[in-house]
């Protein structure tokens, strides 16, 4: 792994994903970061954006403009051309594969943490940001906000239901939400922790597997699509877990981790759970993701220590660069 | 360059014509223009900055250093809001005087460097009357001519939109980052380049407004030039020494009070050609010998979280009203908040200001605090993590999780008052960070003496004060020193060891725990020995457990009666919040969202309208 230095960039607001491409991957790795371990005597990271894992030269390179705060990237699933980003100045949208941008929110809108593509029609995004939900029915070009029903709008993830992609599952400060109206409405899951949301991922091998990390009572799992949930993971039962994942290929694998925990892995569907921290540059993850161009092989973001990955469910962990960054989303996308 | 002829030694007088004030000010606006140009060093096109840009080229001075500065010092644009403001300044004192190549280098930047709108109200006004005015230079600029793909027309709409919510809401509920003594100048910046450049008529007149309501909110807790009372916001440098603050460097361009201080928002302000109504000079020299109390609504900074009990929304945002109470003294201001967790990191939720012959070097104040830090806090505020939240905001606010910290507020802190007796209580849980509470003893404050009544005894220039804890504690001397990390930062915490030596604090560790402030002027006694003997004759019972209160009466010879998490009674008569006014106080009159704002000086009345952008001044019958 090289390891990057990144630098300020001087000039070009945005540099195209294409030209950063190479060999025929669909698919890429991400990390939306901000460099904060070198950030003294000011509230500005060092350096902040959006970078892409490129096998080919085995280091990160950055897309997109250098914005402070952008907290994740979305590219349109039956699209790859139209990408958006969370910003904390709001959302930010190619429609070009990334050769131009354009803050497409208002004044009104701002801090997203993430966003979810309708894969059927992309005229439908929502967008999860602090303040609550933002949605568009133009393909972004206009937002409005939508958060009838929540008691809470502090939300920090948002999932469209593929099968039925009016069914939209938000992380909130009041638990699971879901709307079955595109996100014109919303109704709490009664049977999801009342408490802040941290991550929630959803497993595409069995998608009747849904997986949750809170803060404050770690890891929750649901085996039927969303309408239940029950906590997993006793070790972790108290810890804020910022990271969960379920792998692509094997529904039976899945990853959590947090503030303090490491990582921990269950191979068995949730039943029971490993700890798999040794190694790690730091106990402390805020990201994580598995990789659906290597079987196996799971991404985890340290604060600032470090992102690794590992082929062999954390028996052994790589160095994966991105040293003294605060990796806020960790995952993957489309790529033209 | 000698200060203006008639600002040196002379008492400013309230009863000066409009023609005489406006001629006097502006003399005070060239003087400092003056001074940023004298101070400039052709030689080095490293420094300067653009204020000192501006100046130069509105003077048609150093014109080849100001070219070589602005490229010199854009190489790689950083600071977003404190990037944008200081460049539109330059590009409007820059109109007819830079070149085409200039023009072009400029436009670059806007084009490329994709600026962040921040995370605070000063913030997001700084960025909106920036990209506003840059737009309107520039009003046929196409999307590709912007760093957010928005044609000039797009950004001055939402620009517009925001400025007027913003406006809306601050005249309606109270300002968020309310009468900070730093960060004054961070909206008064905006305003004045609004004021002074937007050419359309309704955004200058809303600049222009905005200042005349800034200043006002100022001007009547002011004394000689320093900002009294509670403060969103404030550096602990500044905390020691009130005569430093930027609310201070506008005393004296804008009242001629203290003393001139290079200020960059004063290098703005004297360039935009903005000049307040007279009537907020008289209100600040004239008020005579009679003490008043000034009664305001402001609100916390918008709450993303853990918003609370008393939380309301605006336009789905969430926060909690804050109700600041300050009792305006000739000699000096006692003013207050009733204490929680009203705004992040900075918040000072009462202090004491005395004036000085010259303030300048002295500690002539006094507050305390329970030093509070928490995630609660942080994510409360801001969109961070509960584990790296205090980590990050003590990055920059580096004495933020300090127990030795100067500012902040806490949850466990409530505060009463009436008039020159304040009462805190606190309520401290068990586990709490910093399980403590702290008041500063200034070495201004003389002859300090803990008498066996429990009282603690001292005067600081014509005041006399009485502090009663009602636990014990210790003597600590201000003892953070910490300069950031990297030696950098200097407005921040440079010479701070200089500014608090000598200056102590009383911390007691009792978790329930409390004091009364008793404040008086020494004019109404014979000697300090008068004076002690008259507090310690006041009545006075307490309890701590299982909930703090107190009954005291005062030196007015009022009943006061207070409960932690209760409301303050007085004579009987409990104070109530619910009706409390945006602006109440014998200068200043203005209804919760209302929208507008008397002003009252004798006979004259100032009336601010921002729903219909209209300022009316009438005269009263004399009485």
């Amino acid at each position: 792994m090289k390891h990057s230095v990144f630098t300020l960039a001087t000039g070009l607001a945005a540099i195209a994903i294409a030209s950063q491409l190479h060999g025929s991957d669909h698919s890429k790795i991400f990390a939306a970061l901000a460099m904060t371990k070198a950030q003294e005597s000011s509230p500005i990271p060092t350096d902040s954006g959006v970078f892409l894992y490129d096998e080919a030269s085995d280091d990160w390179h950055r897309t997109g403009p250098v914005i402070q705060a952008i907290n994740s990237i979305t590219t349109d699933p039956s699209n790859p051309e139209r990408l958006f980003l969370a910003c904390g100045n709001g959302i930010v949208r190619s429609l070009d594969g990334g050769e131009t941008w354009k803050m497409t929110s208002g004044w009104r809108e701002s801090d997203f943490t993430k966003i979810a593509i309708d894969p059927k029609n992309g005229d439908n995004v929502y967008a999860a940001s602090v303040w609550g939900i933002s949605v568009s029915r133009d393909g972004g070009e206009t937002w409005n906000p939508s958060n009838k029903g929540l008691a809470e709008k502090y939300s920090r993830t948002i999932i469209i239901d593929e099968r039925k992609p009016k069914r939209v599952m938000l992380g909130t400060a009041d638990g699971v939400y879901q709307s079955n109206d595109g996100a014109n409405t919303w109704r709490p899951i009664r049977t999801s922790p009342k408490l802040t949301i941290l991550r929630i991922a959803r497993s595409q091998a069995n998608l009747d597997l849904w997986i949750a990390g809170t803060e404050g009572q770690g890891v929750y799992l649901s085996r039927n699509d969303g309408k239940s949930w029950t906590q997993t993971a006793s070790d972790l039962a108290d810890k804020n877990i910022y990271a969960v994942a379920v792998d692509p290929f094997d529904a039976s694998r899945m990853a959590a981790a947090g503030w303090g925990t490491g990582v921990w892995i269950s191979s068995d569907g949730g039943k029971t759970w490993l700890d798999r921290g040794d190694g790690l540059p730091s106990q402390n993850v805020t990201s994580m993701t598995f990789d659906p161009n290597h079987k196996g092989r799971l991404w985890v973001s340290t604060f600032e220590e470090g992102t690794v990955y590992s082929d062999r469910l954390g028996e052994d962990w790589q160095d994966g660069g991105l040293m003294g960054a605060y990796v806020y989303d960790l995952g993957v996308i489309s790529v033209p | 360059m000698l200060l203006p002829t008639a600002l040196n030694g002379q008492q400013p007088d309230p009863f000066l014509s409009d023609a005489e004030l406006a001629i006097q000010f502006r003399e005070r606006c060239e003087y400092v223009i003056d001074q940023v140009v004298k101070n400039t060093d052709p030689t080095n096109t490293a420094r300067g900055g653009m204020f000192t840009v501006a100046a130069n080229l509105h003077r048609g001075a150093n014109l080849e250093w100001a070219r070589a500065h602005i490229r010199e010092a854009n190489e790689t644009p950083t600071g977003a809001m404190f990037w944008m403001h200081p460049m539109v300044l330059m590009m409007e004192t820059g109109r007819g005087v830079l070149n085409d190549d200039d023009w072009a280098f400029i436009k670059e930047l806007w084009r490329t460097y994709f600026p962040y709108r921040g995370d605070t109200e000063n913030h997001w006004i700084m960025y909106y009357a920036s990209i506003y005015l840059a737009a309107e230079m520039f009003p046929d600029a196409g999307p590709d001519q912007w760093y957010n793909g928005k044609s000039s027309a797009e950004n001055m709409a939402e620009a517009k939109e925001y400025i007027s919510d913003w406006i809306h809401i601050t005249t309606s509920y109270g300002q968020g980052e309310y009468d900070s003594p730093n960060y004054i100048e961070e909206y008064t910046r905006p305003m004045a380049l609004l004021a002074g450049w937007a050419q359309d008529p309704v955004v200058r007149q809303q600049g222009k407004m905005m200042m005349d309501y800034i200043l006002l909110d100022y001007v009547v807790e002011n004394i000689d030039g320093l900002y009294g009372g509670a403060h969103s916001r404030l550096y602990p440098r500044y905390l020691l020494q009130p005569s430093l603050t930027a609310g201070a460097a506008h005393g004296w361009l804008f009242f001629n009070q203290g003393e001139y201080r290079p200020n960059a928002g004063n290098t703005l302000i004297a360039l935009s050609g903005y000049t307040p109504p007279p009537i907020l000079y008289r209100i600040a020299h004239g008020r005579g010998d009679e003490a008043y109390v000034q009664r305001e609504l402001k609100r916390t900074r918008w709450r993303l979280r853990h918003a609370g009990p008393d939380a309301f929304e605006i336009d789905g945002k969430s926060t909690t009203p804050v109700y600041k109470y300050s009792y305006v003294h000739p000699d000096y201001i006692l003013g207050s908040s009733q204490g929680g967790l009203l705004q992040p990191i900075q918040q000072q939720t009462w202090s004491l200001i005395w004036r000085e012959d010259d303030s300048s070097g002295k500690t002539n104040t006094m507050f305390g605090l329970q030093p509070y830090s928490s995630p609660l806090e942080g994510t409360m505020y801001f969109p961070s993590d509960w584990d790296t939240v205090t980590d990050l905001i003590a990055r920059s606010k580096v004495d933020y999780d300090s127990p030795d910290k100067l500012e902040g507020g806490s949850p466990y802190e409530h505060v009463f008052q009436e008039e020159s007796t304040l009462i805190a209580l606190y309520d401290i849980p068990e586990g709490t960070r910093f399980p403590l509470i702290s008041t500063l003893f200034s070495r201004d404050l003389k002859d300090r003496v803990e008498d066996q009544s429990g009282w603690i005894f001292g005067h600081g220039g014509p005041v006399y004060v009485a502090y009663r804890p009602f636990a014990p504690g210790e003597w600590k001397e201000v003892d953070w020193t910490g300069l950031l990390k990297s030696g950098a930062g200097a407005w921040f915490s440079t010479n701070f060891e200089e500014l608090a030596r000598g200056s102590q604090c009383f911390v007691s560790e009792s978790l329930k725990n409390g004091y009364i402030v008793q404040v008086a002027p020494i004019s109404e006694f014979e000697s300090f020995d008068a004076f002690k003997k008259a507090i310690r004759e006041l009545p006075l019972q307490y309890e701590l457990s299982p909930t703090p209160s107190v009954r005291f009466t005062n030196l007015a010879g009022k009943e006061l009666v207070a409960t932690y998490g209760g409301q303050l009674s007085v004579d009987g008569k409990a104070v109530d919040h619910s009706k409390w006014k945006l602006f109440d106080g014998p200068f200043s009159r203005a209804e919760r969202e209302s929208e507008t704002l008397e002003i009252h000086y004798g006979q004259e009345r100032y009336k601010l309208d921002f729903k219909s952008l209209s300022t009316e001044t009438t005269i009263l019958e004399a009485e």
